[in-house]
Parts: C-alpha cells; sequence; structure tokens
C-alpha cells in the first residue's frame, strides 16, 4: 500500500518537477509538415541551419524536433500537433494541410500560449501567425508559361496532379490550366494523379503518352510526380521529344534535368523556408512582432544554374 | 479406522504463491488481465519517462484522439468475433462525414437531420456489405476490399479531392465539445460501448454472435439466423464508422475527403491486441478499446519522448509486439507455475 502511495506521488510530482527544472532549457520549437516526405527533410535542415546559427549567436541554445505524420491527413496532423502542444514548447512551426481542418487544433495552442509560424500554406482567416512561404499558384504559372514556351505555344499538354486532396497541389493545377488556357493552340489532353508518389507518376505518364503519342509536354504539382514523368519519358524513348517542367528541387529532379530528360524545373525554397520559420518562430518566442508574411521565393532550376 | 480419519473435511489447497505472483494469477484469470496488465505498464512508464504525460491537456486530446478510432473498433471487433473483417469502415466513415458536409453546406438541410441521414447511410453501406457477403457468398476480406474502393471513390466523385467547409457551427460540440473536461466524442464512444457490451454479454444476440464465430455450421444447425447476425454486425460496423465519421466533421469544422484513411488496419491491431481471436469466437468489444487505449497511448509517447519520426513505425510496432507478447508469456508463465 505504501509503494503505490509513493509510486502515485511520484507519478502526480514528476512533472511539475521536471517543468521546474526547463526554466533554464534551451528554446524548443516542433517542426510538423505535411507528411514524411524528401522535400520536409530539406525544411528541416534549413531549419536546423537556423536553430545554430542562432544558438551560436545568442549564446541560448535552439533545438528543433521534428515531428511528421505518417500520412498527410489532417486528423492524424492534428493529433501530432496537439501532442506536441501537449509538451508546451516554446514555438510550433506548422505546413497545415488544410487551414479550415486545422484551425480548431490551432485555437488550442493558442489557448495553451504556444506561438506559432507556418510554412508552406496559409493560416486561417483572422490568426496573428507569421507564413513562410512561396506562391502556389506562381509556381505552377512559371511552370506552365516555361513549358508554353519550350513548346511554341501550340500542342497537347498534359498535367499530373499530386494528391487530389492537398489544396496545394490542387492549387497549382487550378493556376496550371488557366496559365495554358492564355494560349489558343494549347490543348490539355490529360491529368494524371499520382498521390505524391515517383512509381505512381511513372505508370500514369507511361499510360497518358501511350494514350497521346502527339503529347508535346509535361507539368506537375508536386515533388514526386515531375521524377516518375521524367523516368517514364526516358523509358518511352521519347527524352527531347516531350518536354517536362518539374517542380521543386529533389536530388532525382536535378539529376533529370542534368540528363537532360526535363527541361527545368520551378522550384520553391524548402531550406530557406525552414530557416525563416525558426527565425520568425524564435522571434514570436521572445515577444517580438512579426511580419505577416515571409515570401521565399521561387527559383527556376535550369542546366545551367543547377 | 473411522471414515473421519481416512478422508479429510476440506479439500486440499494449492501451494501458496507469493503475493505479487498471486496477484499476476489472478489478473491472468481475467480474459482482460493481459490487456488491463499492459496498459498499466505502459502508463507507468510514460509517466515516469515524460514529464508532458500525466497532464490534464495530453489526457484529454489522447481521450479525445481515443473516441474515434475506438467507434470504428467497437464495430470491427464485433465483426472480428464473429469471424468476418470490414476493410471498407474507414470509406464508410470518409463517405458518411462527406455526405453530412453536402447535405448540411450545400444543400442547406438542417444539421441534426443530416447527421441521422449520414448515420442511416452508414448503417446502409454495412448492411450492403453484408447482404453482398452472405448472399453471394463471398469472403468478407475480399468482398470490403472491393467495397472499400467503392465508396472511397465515390468520396473523390462527390469532392473532386476538395474538403467541404462552412459545416454550421451547430454541430461542432459534438467533435470539439467538453463536459467537465472531459471529451464529448469521447463520453459517445463510452455509451456506444456500454451498449455494445451490454448486448454482447446480457443478451442471446450477443450470445449469438459468439456461437456463430466459434463454429458457424454449428450454429447453423441449431437454428441461428447466421445470415441476418452477420447482415446486423456489418450494419452495426457501418453505422459506427459513420458516427466517427460525423464527429470527425463537427470536430475538424470541414468534411475532409481524407476522413476514415487512417482507420482500417489500426482497429483491427486493437482488437487483436485486446484479445479478439482473429479466427473468431473469442474476445470482446471492451478488450478491443482498451487495445485502442494502449495504441493511442503509444502514438501518445511517440510525440512526448522525441523519436523521430522515421522510427515512428519501428517503435510503435514493436511495442504492440511486446504488448500482444506480454500478456501470452505471461499465461504461459503462470499455466507452467499452476
Amino acid at each position: 500500500m505504501k509503494t503505490a502511495f509513493l509510486l502515485a506521488t511520484a507519478l502526480v510530482l514528476a512533472p511539475m518537477a521536471v517543468r521546474a527544472a526547463d526554466d533554464h532549457a534551451p528554446l524548443r520549437f516542433v517542426l510538423i509538415p505535411k507528411t514524411v516526405h524528401p522535400w520536409f527533410d530539406k525544411v528541416n535542415t534549413g531549419a536546423q541551419a537556423a536553430a545554430d546559427l542562432l544558438g551560436k549567436t545568442t549564446g541560448r541554445k535552439v533545438e528543433i524536433e521534428y515531428r511528421a505524420p505518417e500520412t498527410a491527413d489532417v486528423s492524424s496532423q492534428n493529433d501530432i500537433i496537439e501532442r506536441a502542444i501537449a509538451t508546451h514548447p516554446d514555438g510550433l512551426i506548422l505546413d497545415l494541410l488544410d487551414e479550415k481542418g486545422n484551425h480548431a487544433t490551432m485555437l488550442e495552442a493558442v489557448d495553451e500560449k504556444v506561438p506559432m509560424t507556418v510554412f508552406d500554406s496559409l493560416p486561417p482567416e483572422g490568426m496573428d501567425v507569421t507564413a513562410v512561404g512561396a506562391d502556389f499558384c506562381e509556381q505552377g504559372t512559371i511552370a506552365a508559361q516555361r513549358l508554353a514556351g519550350l513548346i511554341g505555344e501550340k500542342g497537347e499538354v498534359a498535367i499530373m496532379i499530386g494528391v487530389p486532396t492537398a489544396p496545394n497541389h490542387t492549387r497549382r493545377a487550378e493556376c496550371e490550366r488557366a496559365a495554358f488556357a492564355r494560349y489558343p493552340q494549347i490543348r490539355v489532353v490529360a491529368t494524371g494523379i499520382d498521390n505524391d508518389s515517383i512509381e505512381t507518376a511513372q505508370k500514369q505518364a507511361s499510360a497518358i503518352m501511350q494514350a497521346h503519342p502527339d503529347l508535346a509536354g509535361w507539368v506537375a504539382c508536386d515533388a514526386a510526380g515531375p521524377v516518375g514523368i521524367g523516368q517514364a519519358i526516358r523509358e518511352s524513348g521519347r527524352t527531347g521529344k516531350v518536354k517536362e517542367v518539374g517542380l521543386d528541387n529533389l536530388n532525382d529532379m536535378i539529376q533529370l534535368i542534368r540528363d537532360g530528360v526535363a527541361d527545368s524545373s520551378a522550384s520553391s525554397r524548402p531550406e530557406m523556408q525552414g530557416y525563416w520559420a525558426v527565425i520568425a518562430a524564435w522571434q514570436r518566442a521572445l515577444g517580438q512582432k512579426t511580419p505577416k508574411y515571409i515570401d521565399t521565393g521561387i527559383d527556376v532550376l535550369t542546366k545551367k544554374n543547377i | 479406522m473411522s471414515l473421519e480419519t481416512t478422508f479429510p473435511t476440506t479439500p486440499p489447497t494449492p501451494p501458496r504463491l507469493p503475493p505479487l505472483r498471486r496477484l499476476a494469477a489472478r489478473c491472468m484469470r481475467n480474459p482482460l488481465g493481459g490487456v488491463i496488465a499492459a496498459l498499466v505498464l505502459i502508463f507507468g512508464v510514460s509517466c515516469l519517462l515524460s514529464p508532458h504525460f500525466l497532464t490534464g491537456f495530453n489526457m484529454m486530446i489522447m481521450a479525445r484522439a481515443l473516441a474515434f478510432i475506438g467507434l470504428v473498433t467497437i464495430g470491427q471487433s464485433i465483426l472480428m468475433i464473429l469471424g468476418e473483417l470490414d476493410l471498407s469502415v474507414g470509406a464508410i466513415g470518409g463517405l458518411a462525414g462527406i455526405t453530412g458536409g453536402m447535405l448540411m453546406v450545400q444543400a442547406g438541410l438542417n444539421p441534426w437531420l443530416s447527421l441521422v441521414l449520414c448515420l442511416l447511410l452508414g448503417t446502409a453501406c454495412g448492411m450492403l456489405n453484408g447482404v453482398l457477403i452472405t448472399q453471394l457468398r463471398l469472403h468478407s476480406l475480399v468482398l470490403t476490399i472491393g467495397m472499400a474502393g467503392v465508396y472511397g471513390g465515390a468520396i473523390l466523385v462527390a469532392t473532386k479531392g476538395v474538403a467541404i467547409t462552412g459545416v454550421p457551427v451547430d454541430i461542432s460540440f459534438l467533435g470539439r465539445g467538453l463536459v467537465y473536461g472531459v471529451p464529448v466524442p469521447f463520453l459517445v464512444l463510452l455509451a456506444c460501448l456500454g451498449v455494445v457490451a451490454f448486448v454482447m454479454v446480457r443478451t442471446p444476440l450477443g450470445r449469438y454472435v459468439y456461437a456463430i464465430g466459434s463454429n458457424p455450421e454449428a450454429a447453423r444447425m441449431l437454428g441461428l439466423r447466421v445470415d441476418a447476425i452477420r447482415i446486423a454486425a456489418f450494419a452495426t460496423a457501418g453505422f459506427l464508422s459513420a458516427l466517427a465519421g460525423i464527429l470527425m466533421v463537427a470536430r475538424l469544422g470541414t468534411a475532409q475527403p481524407s476522413i476514415g484513411d487512417t482507420w482500417v488496419l489500426a482497429p483491427i491491431a486493437a482488437a487483436v491486441i485486446g484479445g479478439v481471436a482473429t479466427t473468431g469466437g473469442l474476445g470482446s468489444p471492451v478488450g478491443a478499446v482498451l487495445g485502442a487505449v494502449i495504441i493511442g497511448m503509444i502514438e501518445n509517447i511517440i510525440v512526448l519522448f522525441g523519436i523521430s519520426p522515421y522510427w515512428q513505425s519501428v517503435v510503435s510496432g514493436g511495442i504492440v509486439v511486446l504488448a500482444i507478447s506480454f500478456d501470452s508469456l505471461a499465461r504461459r508463465y503462470l499455466h507452467r507455475e499452476a
């Protein structure tokens, strides 16, 4: 009985004791992306670089805890955000899957006084949160316009959508369609769905190119899609005949550009997004005002500049 | 020699075990003893290792997260006791949620009427599964894989992958509300579990489910309406999945096409951890929900302990295997001791 009582007391008091010791702990930020993906690894790399810099220059260590949901599902992401809130970090750095679906959970962070910064997404309306990222629509438009130029502003093109439920993927697709619509002689003849999987993208792209032998070019809406498209172009022996303008800067994408399979890639800057998200989160943790939006821009990666 | 001296008046007492082992033996005699012991162990270790575990906020979020997966687990456990499986429960939950969103937002229907219609839809989907399985003599695993594609595809057709926003706030308390600090979805889970546990333990219908799960042919020869009971079980699973889907819509404030995507394997794993036999006839919905508590707790501590996301599956899978092994090994040990 005595043992049970002591154990119960220890269990209740342990959190208080450790929390008291936390007063001199390093600043701790939890970075929660949409899901496990190489693109977010690059974000994390940038975030760690910013944390190192801040630690060295200020003398107070900054720690980044990277917590990625296994699937790109709003409820799973909300669960992880809630668990992170339970640890009372100095800040949350979030890539929101759906600002409306994440809203209730973000309000819990507000209630628990955990400051938030979002990247690669926009915060819910009316919420005082800094957003770091690039314009998805601009990124899709740049890719579509570049492809239009490559194919002489005429011919058949196809769009590879990533995950149909991911708002950033659908937004890029919308803007790519809108950009192609400005060229009367360009026709979007097919739309594939790759669910952010290189293998699926390859299968879809191969099938679409079989069905449309006159296809002149491809654009994509996610990072995995253009890699699969490039592999399908290479396998079908149509390198150079079917043009591709990819998206983002995964290593496979860069290799496809080097090999001449893809012409270029409209790439957001994931490392920079992670970097500036940490800077904004750090400022918020110190109680300073931060900008509403930090635009990290878009690069057009070509053989010449990679 | 008299009879009194030849035969003892009291039966021989078994050898007295040490107190801790006696407690363990008593636990293991209870069908839920193993899962409760594993749960207490994980809970205790979590309390000691993470200062953030035993806080009101963390308990609240764990209870709320448990509610959705717990509801689906109850339905799946009934089917598993019956010797069946439904892999479309997640898609049914998602379809019910999306339909609810469309009825409330796009059709402008009364939110409460929409909820009732969604529950009916979920029940109908489950019932359809049951009818197809029993009338066409199909294997439930194969049929429900196909039906998951049908229901999941219907979600994409209806939404084009875009979430339905603007769900009326009238229903938000169902997903976000608290009653004396306890999340409303968790209370719904407890109510459903209470009803199902009562039916399974205290009514003839519950006994029939176990009988069919143990030996369907024998049950049929005894005159039980095997097909009707199987259809009813699938309908119940559909109803509970739809309820989980609707509560999730209320929780998120939007109807997401991805609702239910993660509700397929976790309830099966939870039921197995909770002692439900995949071959049918054994286990209970209460045990299955306790299995879901273990899974929820593991998912919670993975974040609290700061385990790398790349190791999450390894760690959670490993703890699940440990939890199942713990139960099995403890029973074997005590059996040997006896």
